[in-house]
Order: structure tokens, then C-alpha cells, then sequence
């Protein structure tokens, strides 16, 4: 599910630098498997007695620990996604400061020792550094690595609202889609209490 | 055998200078929570949800009969046109005779995230406008819109133009293709599917990111230590402040608006193109016949001219006038250059095209 991530290089050249390992992924997918397995079968296994309870909670905990235990282990692929993202990214603005930093020490090769030239070299210092990161920050690259580092941020956010809600619904309160289908629902309403209002009062409209 | 340093005297006075500053600093400025930001005074007309109606109090006897409505941006809240009593937008305004109405989108919660561009412009928009319609006794009413507010704006003309006499557009968000700021650029790569099915509202916290890598050094770094060098300077210090908060309360933006925003105008296009869809009907710029005036800043590093101007050839009006300020996106509304040169161009527009009480 992961691809290379590229990130801007000196000379603007993209070159792929991390993905997650290929025998991490391996292991991850076997953990993912066995796990999933013993729970299954586990689950199978304590079925028929937990049918007795099919109302109360022992069973609903059963089904929980497994969506637990799933979500868990894709919310882990998805943090090593978020780790190398967050690796390029700040790679690219350490890069820039580098080559912002060796351009400013190029053109003020001394440290100022009066005002004048102090105020001059800190107007450079900061033109060039806005200059640098702006290009950063205009660059397709840059914009590449933080979009997808958002997105798998919202993976985790993603799995964490899918325990949260297996957490609720155990317990039988309102997760977040029962919410939203309320929100939906809510919206719909007014829509049509607008449009009524506007039917019965057209004097303005 | 020793080494000597030689400074500048006048140096290491100004650095004492500046420590000396930062532990007086508390002592000279306000904290944030210590501030109103409402200088203007104001009555609450109309209020639907979270959205509010904003009528100011008069400031001159002679009034423009067409009244003036502003539709604020969705980032941020309306303090900025109001900021300070030297600076601010709506008090000119008012001194010139306008009889100013506001906007004021509120602070959308998880409740608003299915409010899309049809429930602000079909809805919210056009309840405030058919309100100032009934109270002023016109049929017609001018209409500004900053930023956002300006493609919203847009959008409310296209589809209701009978009801606009006047549009202003003020740094609209217009052609999101153009656009060359960082907000398009991040904007082009968002997955805002995923983020408004995860999140539900656009959270402030993203818009906060844009904000500080828009001008790092120069808005993290040098406005800070020029604060702090200023800090006897009262009305800087003030100002600061202002400003300060205001740039640090914006709202979530609804989950639903915020993604065909981002989609329809800056990932496809669509608005520039006519080919929009709000409410189920076409956003045809050709539909905007009024008299506009388009206002774009040179300076804008939030939305660029190449974005706001296709408007002022886009639109079939017979009447429109595209001016070009060298300012910034809030210079352009909160500045002493504002107050001199955009403001006073702007009421002149205005009173050439409303009618006198």
C-alpha cells in the first residue's frame, strides 16, 4: 500500500529515499494473519456460549477485542506511512535551510560587527530564507509529500474513530456515524422547513 | 596569544535594548483575552443558527438609500474590517453615508458539517439579503465580498440577480487554477474527501499551518522582534495586538462547503468555467450584468490578482471597473492605505451607482 516517497534534492531532482521495507511489510502482514487467525478462532471456538448472551455484553466485548485488534494493526502500517512522510517533509525544509544557509553565507561571509551592517545582514539573512522556503512551499514536490502526509494522519484518525466507535457501541451509546446520520438528518429538515417557510411567506423573495 | 572581538557599542546597546524590551513587554501590552475587537457599535437584525445579521449605527445624516451588505470571508472572523477605530473598513464607510449591513458567519460546530455552498448562498445569504430588501424598503442592494466571501458573493449574484444592484468584489477567490499563493498549491494536493469524512469541518488548525508558512520568516520571525522594538510605541503595540488576535480566531469551516470549495474552485475549476453546480442550478458568470467593481492587491500572498481578475472578464456586465492597489490582502481593507486611497475610490464608485435617500 505504501509507494517510494520522493523529496526535493538540491538540484530539484526527485529521488526516491524511503518506503517501508519490504520484510517489514512481510512481517507486519503475518503478525496482521496469525493474530487475526487466533482470534477467529477463538471466537468460533467461545461462539456457542456467548449465543446465550447474544444480548448482553460478553458477546459484544468478543466482537470489540477483534475490531480492536484489527484497527490496531492497520493503524501500525499507517504510522510507519505517517513516519516516512513526516521524514521527507522535514528533510525537505533541513535541505532548504542548508542551501539557504550556504547562499547567505556566501554573500555575508563575515559576521557584522555594527549596526549597519547588522541591520543590512539581517535583512539579507531574512529576504534569502523567505526566498528559499517560499520556492519550497510553491514546489509541486512539497505539496505532494504534505498532502499524503495529511492523508495518512487521517488514516490514523480514521482507525482511531473505528475503536472509539466499536468502544461506544459496546457500551450502546451513539458513535460517530450515528452522529452523523443525526447531522444528515438535521440538515435535510431545515431544508425543507426553508423551503415550506418561503411557500407560505413570498412576500420578499 | 589572545584574540580580540570587537563590537559595535551601538550594537550591544541595541541588543540590552531589546532584552530589556521582552521582560517589559507584559507590563506594556494587553493579552490577547484582554481585548474586544468590536469598535463599532452594532445591532443584531436577523439571526439564523449560527449566522448573524450585522446592522451598524449610522455615523453621517445624509445616507445612501441603497444599502451596502458585506459577506464576509468563511477564514477568520469580521473584526478585520472593524479593527481598529483609525483603520477601520466599516466606520469610513459609514462616515461617507453608507448604511452598512454584515455577514457574520459564526463559528460553524459538527452540527453545520453537511452545509454546503446552496445552504450559504441559497440559504444563510439569501435570508440576510431579503431581510436588508424588506427593512431598507429597496428592491436591490449593493453586495461586497472579501476573499471567500467574494466567491460567495459571485455565486449569489449569478443565481439572484435581480436582487443586486452593485457588486464589490474584494480580493475574490475566483480562478483557483491561476491562483500562484501557497493555498493553491496545498489546496491542488488536499484529499478533502478523506478529511472531511474523517474530521467532518475543516479544522482551524490547518489553516493556521498555511498562515505560518506563507511568510515564515518575515511573520515568524521579524514581526516579533519589530514588536518587541516597539514596544513604548503604543499604537503600534495596539495595533499589534489586534491584529494578533484576530489572525488567531478562525472558526472551523463546514465540512461540506469547505470541499466543494476546494474542489470546484481550485482542484477542477469549475467556477471560472461555468460549470459549478450549486442547488442543483448552473453558476453562469455570464448571468452578472450589475455594475462591478473588483478590487485586487499586488501584494496579495493569499489570493493573487491572476485568481480575482478573470472575474472582471468573465461576467457580461457593461459596467466594470478593475483597480489594482499596491498592498496586501489585509492591507487592502485595514490600512492606513485604505483609508487614503481604497476606501474614498471605493465610495466614489458606490455613490455614482446608489440612489440618495
Amino acid at each position: 500500500m505504501t509507494e517510494a516517497i520522493s523529496i526535493c534534492s538540491e538540484n530539484h531532482k526527485i529521488l526516491p529515499i524511503m518506503s517501508i521495507p519490504p520484510d517489514v511489510k512481510k512481517s507486519l502482514a503475518d503478525y496482521k494473519h496469525t493474530s487475526l487467525f487466533w482470534t477467529d478462532l477463538l471466537y468460533l471456538m467461545s461462539n456457542k456460549q456467548q449465543t446465550i448472551t447474544a444480548t448482553g455484553p460478553f458477546r459484544k466485548f468478543a466482537i470489540t477485542a477483534k475490531k480492536l485488534s484489527t484497527e490496531t494493526i492497520e493503524m501500525n502500517e499507517d504510522v510507519t506511512e505517517f513516519n516516512s512522510r513526516l521524514a521527507a517533509y522535514y528533510k525537505q525544509l533541513a535541505d532548504t535551510w542548508t542551501e539557504a544557509q550556504k547562499e547567505y553565507t556566501r554573500k555575508v561571509p563575515e559576521l557584522p560587527s555594527d549596526m549597519e551592517n547588522m541591520e543590512a545582514s539581517k535583512r539579507i539573512w531574512i529576504d534569502m530564507f523567505e526566498n528559499y522556503f517560499t520556492k519550497l512551499f510553491d514546489s509541486s514536490e512539497f505539496a505532494e509529500n504534505f498532502g499524503k502526509l495529511v492523508t495518512s494522519e487521517l488514516e490514523i484518525a480514521k482507525h482511531w474513530n473505528n475503536m472509539t466507535s466499536a468502544l461506544l457501541e459496546s457500551a450502546n451509546m451513539p458513535t460517530k456515524k450515528d452522529m452523523d446520520e443525526v447531522y444528515q438528518e438535521l440538515h435535510s429538515l431545515r431544508k425543507r422547513i426553508a423551503k415550506l417557510e418561503k411557500i407560505t411567506n413570498p412576500e420578499v423573495t | 596569544m589572545t584574540s580580540e572581538i570587537r563590537i559595535d557599542p551601538k550594537l550591544l546597546a541595541e541588543f540590552i535594548t531589546l532584552n530589556k524590551n521582552i521582560l517589559e513587554a507584559p507590563n506594556l501590552a494587553q493579552s490577547l483575552d484582554e481585548i474586544n475587537l468590536e469598535v463599532t457599535p452594532y445591532e443584531v437584525v436577523h439571526s439564523e443558527d449560527k449566522v448573524r445579521l450585522l446592522h451598524f449605527s449610522p455615523l453621517a445624516d445624509k445616507q445612501m438609500k441603497t444599502p451596502l451588505v458585506i459577506a464576509y470571508a468563511l477564514v477568520n472572523r469580521f473584526h478585520i474590517f472593524d479593527i481598529h477605530p483609525k483603520k477601520s473598513w466599516i466606520r469610513n464607510l459609514l462616515t461617507q453615508g453608507v448604511d452598512v449591513y454584515l455577514i457574520d458567519w459564526g463559528s460553524p460546530t459538527q452540527i453545520n458539517q453537511h452545509e454546503g455552498f446552496d445552504d450559504y448562498v441559497n440559504g444563510y445569504m439569501d435570508n440576510c439579503i431579503d431581510f436588508v430588501r424588506k427593512e431598507s424598503s429597496s428592491d436591490t442592494i449593493s453586495l461586497q465580498g472579501y476573499c471567500t466571501g467574494g466567491t460567495l458573493s459571485t455565486v449569489y449574484t449569478a443565481l439572484h440577480p435581480k436582487k443586486i444592484k452593485n457588486l464589490i468584489l474584494t480580493s475574490p477567490i475566483i480562478d483557483g487554477r491561476r491562483d500562484s499563493t501557497v493555498v493553491s498549491n496545498l489546496a491542488k494536493h488536499m484529499d478533502v474527501d478523506k478529511l472531511v469524512d474523517t474530521v467532518g469541518n475543516m479544522p482551524p488548525e490547518l489553516m493556521y499551518y498555511v498562515f505560518s508558512i506563507l511568510k515564515p520568516f518575515e511573520q515568524g520571525f521579524e514581526k516579533y522582534l519589530n514588536f518587541f522594538k516597539n514596544i513604548h510605541n503604543k499604537e503600534y503595540v495596539e495595533n499589534f495586538i489586534r491584529v494578533e488576535k484576530w489572525v488567531n480566531d478562525t472558526p472551523p469551516i463546514p465540512g461540506e462547503l469547505y470541499k466543494q470549495w476546494i474542489k470546484d474552485v481550485y482542484q477542477d475549476n469549475l467556477l471560472i468555467n461555468n460549470n459549478m453546480y450549486v442547488g442543483g442550478k448552473q453558476v453562469s458568470l455570464k448571468n452578472i450584468s450589475v455594475p462591478l467593481l473588483t478590487q485586487v492587491a499586488v501584494g496579495d500572498h493569499l489570493v493573487s490578482p491572476e485568481c480575482s481578475m478573470p472575474i472582471h472578464y468573465a461576467v457580461s456586465s457593461e459596467d466594470k471597473t478593475l483597480k489594482i492597489y499596491p498592498t496586501g490582502h489585509v492591507g487592502m481593507i485595514a490600512s492606513s492605505f485604505s483609508q487614503k486611497k481604497v476606501l474614498p475610490e471605493f465610495v466614489q464608485w458606490l455613490s455614482e451607482r446608489s440612489e440618495k435617500k
